[in-house]
């Protein structure tokens, strides 16, 4: 333990009594750069895992470009989803870009979450990317990592353009793609692959009736996109504006919290150290990863990403 | 004598003998802490000589919230009459016939229902409405592009607007429904060119607006158009200013006349008020100020042609607080020795045929011309506020005006120019030269509000509420339902609340993107490496959540800030205008911030910033989380400030943004790990 405050310990039993200013501590633990706080945050995994209140949440990624309105619409979900099920714990992580130039960032999304009353269960952070052009920073997974035992549901709000698209998806267990109906997005997006990976759609903004012609540009450039896919992608229609749409979002997100994690956070754990892997030791690094039995393996017998990391380095660099 | 034979000098009355004009209307902006209070004070000021009325009301009252609603507590009576119902309006016209009386209101978001107030109070009084004469200031446009007294979205507020101008046709036909405000934009740093094109688009939008709804035939249409009414600045280039009123008649002309067909030559006339520039006063050497309202009221009143209909000045040290009783009445004399004893109304227009004047007046025409083709391109003036094509205008003509006193380009002087001087002996008074609201006062609001909510027929009020709600439903006109609501005693809370559950609730862009500070120097690197030298300490990088608390909605100094600190390397949390002190602590707190910087200029610093350190208390995060305020804040309460827990306090005169980022940046460098 480093620095004055209250022990991890204390701080971990507090954050899973929601207690805000304890998960905003602990968040800043995650994000930290320094070297010093790897061992740390490997002790708050520790105490979290073996705490009797342990969650296991769904980590839901929502991407879109800037201004199709993905904070608009969590602001009309987010409150019903809370009024769905009483004890629901809710965590939202916003990521917004950096200033190449300063690395300062602006963080506004807070503004369009405002709800009527203050909702102790809900929780709400906005990250700066970072240097990382409007994708996710290293830190996005890691404070994903404690989220996701703290919370019963987490959201990862991120502009998603280009690779960062794949990045939502190491984190979350479901993606959704938030679309204009004629922003003319589906092509961009059909020619970065970016249609391919998300796990449904949401076509928002529909508030009048020219959007259906959007749904089907959408649907058929899908079926160029993905062609193998067995069930049909669900596309949402919604509009935060009127409201329309969004009780079908609402339960099919309340569907996925009901049913079992379709990935445990060990799995989500191991993705993220053989991307880690990947861009820092490259084909190389994650031969050498199957050598010691696989991400997940490896991990495991480490006690934790963090030392996992440590011992990985480690035995790579000795041969 | 015929006509050929008037010497050019004079002025001539219907009779043909030499005369002298009328004075324009004397008003000072004015109202606080309660009915009772104001309607001394404007008693007090007609009985010096003051020709008309102009209501200030309080933060609450303009956002649509009764006195005792938790957002609205501490700006009761700050800087503005609170009015909560009908007994309040019965309070503050008291002994004041309103039947003479010209009443500017300055009220907007709820302006509808400070009109129905005033009718019902007529028709309690058995007053006929038709001699009603005055204001309802009313301009959403200005609201959403700079002051942020709004509570509806655009098409909501438009529909108010229009059905307050279908009812007024015949029932006050003296009454000007909305006023045209260019006042607010010079406040926000326009050109000239800028106010002119913005007002003028703004005033198109309106006539264009009624003119669809088509519920007036041609001639009402004439008469309507004979309604609008501006409300202008003026500036301390005082040739220019007068030239750009000079160029809003003539293009006011030129519209009324080609687009809309207006025949009756009477309905084509420009008219408006003045209140005279308030941003170019100073905190440093505030005296000066005295000057600068001389040489502006001189803008709008020396052009016959263009002079205003009716004034009002600050006063001297309004860049300090609130005025006093007697610095409202030296602005008031000043008019009425320009009005009375000088020679200034016994001439004919003193700029005719001046090559000058004609060729500036001209070249203001051609900017603003080209202006206004631009934006009814983009379809006019609701589309580019939805655009935030004007904010974005705006906000690059403050930081314009900001780097340009920042380099001392333009000159301030006693600011950036000449600073040194003997101390004003007008601030060694007891009261240190400033106003302060005497929080008892505040609670006779609360009192009056208790009465009347348990005076009334509930069943009546809640009928009333019922059938505006209805009005506003169907697309009735909602005048009657509100007057009728008025009448019921319901209050300014419940009114507001009924309309917002049909309409929602407006929330703007920021307007922060796009501002260049003309910050590029050695300073701005000196700070980043500052900041990168703190992210390796801390292992984060400096968050900053910068807040408006309260309903004071002048955002610009806020987003300057906000802008600012990320330019510096900070992370910035800014969550716009309008929040409860509540929810810029729990954003500091989720955000695990180091720095609140809150920005207030409505005068309830004190109450805010204990709100703000209790807060940060309940959640244990006060060690955490330093406070820091800006805004128009009187020296005299720094002590109570810094008591309360609050570690620095920016005002006007800290204009340097470099300074108080380097301010903020010590701050947190000098925090316990």
């Amino acid at each position: 333990m480093t620095g004055p405050g209250p022990p991890d310990a204390e701080l971990v039993a507090r954050a899973l009594e929601q207690d805000r200013f304890a998960v905003a501590q602990l968040v800043s633990l995650f994000e930290d750069r320094r070297p010093t706080a790897m061992e740390r945050r490997a002790r708050v995994l520790e105490a979290a895992e073996v705490h009797p209140r342990r969650h296991s949440a769904t980590v839901f990624g929502i991407t879109g470009t800037p201004g199709c309105g993905k904070s608009t619409l969590l602001s009309r979900v987010v409150p019903d989803l809370l009024a769905f099920r009483e004890e629901l714990t809710v965590a939202i992580l916003a990521v917004d870009p950096s200033s190449t130039i300063s690395g300062g960032a602006l963080l506004g999304d807070r503004t369009r979450m405002k709800l009527e009353h203050d909702e102790p269960r809900l929780f709400f952070r906005s990250q700066a990317s970072d240097t990382q052009l409007g994708g996710l920073s290293p830190s996005t997974f890691r404070v994903c990592r404690l989220l996701s035992r703290l919370f019963d549901c987490v959201f990862v709000e991120t502009v998603g353009v280009g690779q960062s698209e794949d990045d939502v998806r190491s984190v979350a267990d479901k993606t959704f793609l938030v679309l204009q109906p004629h922003g003319g997005d589906e092509v961009q997006f059909l020619k970065a692959g970016i249609m391919e990976t998300p796990d449904a759609f949401v076509l928002n903004k529909c508030d009048d009736p020219s959007t259906e012609r959007g749904y089907h540009q959408l649907r058929s450039s899908l079926w160029l996109a993905r062609p193998f896919d067995a069930d049909e992608v669900p596309i949402f229609k919604t509009s935060a504006k009127t409201g329309v749409g969004v009780a079908e979002l609402v339960a099919s997100l309340a569907a996925h919290l009901a049913a079992e994690p379709s990935r445990r956070p060990e799995r989500r754990d191991a993705l993220f150290l053989e991307r880690w892997v990947r861009e820092e030791w490259g084909r190389a690094g994650s031969r050498f990863l199957e050598v010691l039995g696989g991400a997940e393996h490896h991990v495991r017998v480490s006690g934790g990403v963090e030392r996992a990391q440590v011992q990985f380095e480690l035995r790579f660099r000795e041969g | 004598m015929t006509m050929d034979e008037r010497p050019p000098h004079l002025i001539f009355d219907k009779e043909n003998k030499a005369t002298r004009d009328p004075a324009w209307i004397f008003r000072t902006y004015a109202g606080h802490s309660s009915a009772r209070a104001s309607n001394e004070l404007y008693r007090a000021n007609l009985s010096k000589g003051q020709t008309g009325l102009s209501i200030a009301f309080d933060l609450p009252t303009q956002c649509g919230y009764d006195s005792d609603d938790s957002i609205a507590r501490p700006e009761v009576g700050k800087v503005g009459v609170p009015i909560n119902s009908l007994d309040d309006f019965h309070v503050l016209f008291d002994e004041i016939p309103i039947e003479k009386m010209n009443t500017s209101m300055t009220i907007n978001g709820t302006a509808m229902w400070m009109l129905s107030l005033y009718v019902a109070l007529a028709r309690e009084r058995g007053i006929d409405t038709t001699l009603l004469s005055g204001t309802t200031q009313n301009d959403l446009i200005k609201e959403y592009l700079a002051r942020g007294t709004y509570i509806f979205p655009p098409e909501a507020s438009l529909r108010i607007i229009a059905e307050m101008y279908e009812f007024c046709i015949d029932s006050m036909p003296s009454w000007n429904a909305s006023n045209i405000c260019s006042y607010h934009l010079q406040e926000a740093a326009a050109t000239p060119a800028q106010e002119l094109s913005f007002a003028l688009v703004n005033a198109i939008g309106l006539l264009d607006l009624l003119k669809e709804r088509g519920r007036f035939n041609d001639e009402d249409f004439e008469r309507a158009v004979g309604r609008i009414s501006f409300f202008v600045n003026a500036g301390i280039r005082f040739v220019e200013e007068m030239c750009k009123m000079r160029a809003f008649s003539e293009l006011w002309e030129e519209i009324t006349r080609d687009r809309y067909q207006v025949k009756n030559r009477k309905f084509r006339l420009f008219r408006y008020g003045v209140q005279v520039n308030s941003l170019g006063l100073t905190e440093s050497q505030p005296e000066n100020n005295a000057w600068r309202i001389l040489i502006e009221a001189l803008g709008v009143t020396l052009s016959r042609s263009a002079r205003c209909r009716a004034l009002q000045l600050p006063a001297w040290n309004e860049a300090l607080s609130l005025p006093r009783p007697w610095d409202q009445q030296w602005s008031l004399r000043l008019q009425q020795i320009l009005a009375y004893e000088t020679d200034l109304l016994e001439y004919p227009d003193l700029f005719d045929g001046s090559l000058v004047i004609q060729s500036k007046v001209e070249d203001l025409k051609r900017q603003a011309r080209r202006e206004i083709e631009v934006i009814l391109g983009m379809g006019g003036v609701k589309a580019a506020i939805e655009s935030g094509y004007m904010k974005s205008a705006l906000v690059r003509s403050m930081s314009a005006r900001m780097k340009a006193i920042n380099t001392g380009e333009q000159l301030v002087v006693g600011m950036n120019k000449w600073t040194e001087g003997i101390p004003s002996p007008l601030l060694s008074g007891a009261d240190g030269g400033i106003f302060k609201v005497d929080p008892q006062a505040t609670r006779g609001a609360l009192g009056s509000l208790e009465r009347t909510r348990k005076n009334r027929d509930p069943y009546r009020a809640k009928r009333a509420l019922d059938a505006l709600q209805e009005a506003a439903r169907s697309g009735a006109n909602m005048m009657e339902p509100s007057i009728e609501c008025a009448l019921a005693r319901v209050t300014t809370g419940e009114w507001a609340r009924a309309l917002r559950q049909v309409f929602g609730e407006y929330r703007p862009a920021t307007g922060v993107d796009g501002q260049k500070l003309g910050l590029e120097n050695d300073r701005v690197d000196l700070l980043r490496g500052r900041i990168d030298a703190l992210v390796q300490r801390l292992g984060h990088r400096p968050r900053l959540v910068v807040g408006k608390p309260g309903l004071d909605g002048h955002s610009n100094g806020a987003e300057v800030i906000a802008v600012s600190a990320r330019h510096v390397g900070f992370d910035v949390i800014y969550s716009g205008i309008r929040l409860s002190p509540d929810e810029i602590v729990l954003s500091a707190v989720e955000e695990n911030a180091d720095v609140i910087g809150a920005s207030v200029l409505s005068g309830s610093h004190l109450e805010l910033a204990d709100q703000i350190m209790a807060g940060l208390r309940s959640h244990g995060a006060e060690q955490r989380v330093q406070v820091v305020f800006g805004g128009i804040i009187p020296p005299t309460d720094f002590a109570q400030l810094y008591a309360a827990g609050v570690k620095a306090v920016f005002t006007p005169s800290d204009f340097g943004l470099v300074e108080i980022m380097e301010a903020i940046v010590g701050l947190i460098e000098r925090a316990p790990a």
